[in-house]
């Protein structure tokens, strides 16, 4: 076949095809596929190329010590325990964040929590009432409870009595201080 | 005896992945053997980028032990050199980062040690002494005027030999990125007529 002069690849063409030729468009690579000087043009590129690869391995020293590798084996693929300790690890993760982030209110909010408030208040309002009946029943303050008439002296009544007779009317005036008057 | 050379390195795709299933599933032997296929590519790919057999060895050990301990990291078994290259092009770009660094304190002295082509003169075998000399320095001149991209991608493809998808695959990049820097590290290839000469008289 004769190809087309015109239809030449240029350079930059031919530096596509070295890239990737399935990129070029369809009747350039068919030109490049028949076209013996295209084709020429670029094994020129390609074999410079290779030589670049060639030389420099043949330039390199070859290495003079082998790896050691750590001792035992390697590390076993886990497969779906892999995944499943992914995913728990991930899930533990999840529900810590949702504690941190919604644990106070959570605990606020719980049953027990609301019982527990619920007793605390109780137990107060009853110490409360239990100090409002002690003030009810004797509202003097402890200091005046000694001279207090309903205090408890431990005295009974028949002392009081010895101590503190009764007034009878024969017996005491109602003027009693005055001189003679008993005497009426 | 290149070539034979170049021919006999190329594997048997099933029986590398054979053997990756092997050390996956925690065979040692296996593994052992995939570092006899691959310690010399590996070597290699670091020599190119670090220019000193110590520090080539050095990198390769550390590679292997790498890909040792993170083997059960791998899913695709037919990925395993491009996985590898990975693990390399990282372990480079690291050391290469550090050695920069440590550059900025060092001594005259420490600079004169990373001469690239000093190894090479005890090797006559491997190619005429100032030919691998020049070979090595019109090379770095070449690759200085490649962006830190289009060098990676040039040197991953036409001096490690790894295809466009085994490059976007080590490099995380997609194919048709892979594709925009080789076209264009290749149209500066085209312009370097004393390298291609070079090569071309090298090889006659």
């Amino acid at each position: 076949m004769s190809a087309d002069k015109d239809l030449h690849l240029d350079e930059d063409q031919l530096l596509k095809a070295l890239v990737e030729e399935a990129e070029l468009p369809l009747p350039l690579r068919q030109h490049l596929s028949t076209c013996p000087h295209c084709r020429a043009s670029k094994q020129i590129f390609e074999q410079d190329l290779a030589r670049l690869g060639q030389m420099a391995e043949r330039a390199s020293p070859s290495p003079r010590r082998q790896v050691s590798l750590p001792v035992g084996e390697p590390r076993h693929s886990t497969g779906w325990l892999w995944g499943w300790r992914t995913g728990l690890g991930a899930a533990v993760a999840a529900a810590l964040v949702v504690i941190l982030m919604w644990g106070v209110p959570i605990l606020r909010d719980t049953p027990m929590g609301n019982g527990d408030m619920l007793a605390r208040e109780m137990q107060e309002t009853e110490q409360f009432m239990t100090e409002i009946d002690l003030l009810v029943e004797n509202a003097l303050p402890p200091v005046y409870s000694d001279i207090s008439v309903e205090s408890d002296t431990g005295l009974d009544e028949e002392f009081i009595q010895f101590m503190l007779p009764p007034i009878e009317e024969e017996s005491i005036s109602y003027d009693s201080g005055k001189r003679g008057a008993l005497l009426c | 005896m290149v070539q034979k050379e170049y021919h006999a390195r190329v594997r048997d795709a099933s029986d590398v992945e054979a053997l990756v299933e092997q050390a996956i599933a925690g065979s040692r032997t296996a593994f052992e053997q995939l570092v006899g296929l691959f310690q010399g590519e590996i070597f290699r790919m670091v020599y190119y980028r670090t220019r000193s057999t110590m520090d080539a060895e050095d990198l390769t050990q550390d590679i292997f032990v790498q890909a040792f301990k993170n083997l059960y990291t791998l899913k695709a078994t037919e990925r395993f050199r491009s996985w590898l290259f990975k693990i390399a092009v990282n372990r480079v770009r690291d050391f290469i980062r550090k050695k920069r660094f440590r550059a900025l304190f060092s001594t005259l002295d420490d600079d004169n040690v990373a001469e690239p082509y000093e190894e090479i003169r005890d090797r006559p075998e491997a190619l005429d002494k100032l030919m691998v000399q020049d070979f090595w320095k019109q090379v770095g001149s070449f690759l200085d005027k490649l962006s830190r991209m289009e060098k990676e991608v040039f040197i991953l493809r036409f001096m490690d030999h790894l295809s466009i998808k085994e490059i976007s695959q080590s490099l995380g990049k997609s194919e048709s990125t892979v594709k925009t820097h080789l076209y264009r590290s290749i149209q500066k290839f085209r312009g370097e007529h004393s390298i291609r000469q070079l090569l071309q008289e090298g090889i006659a």
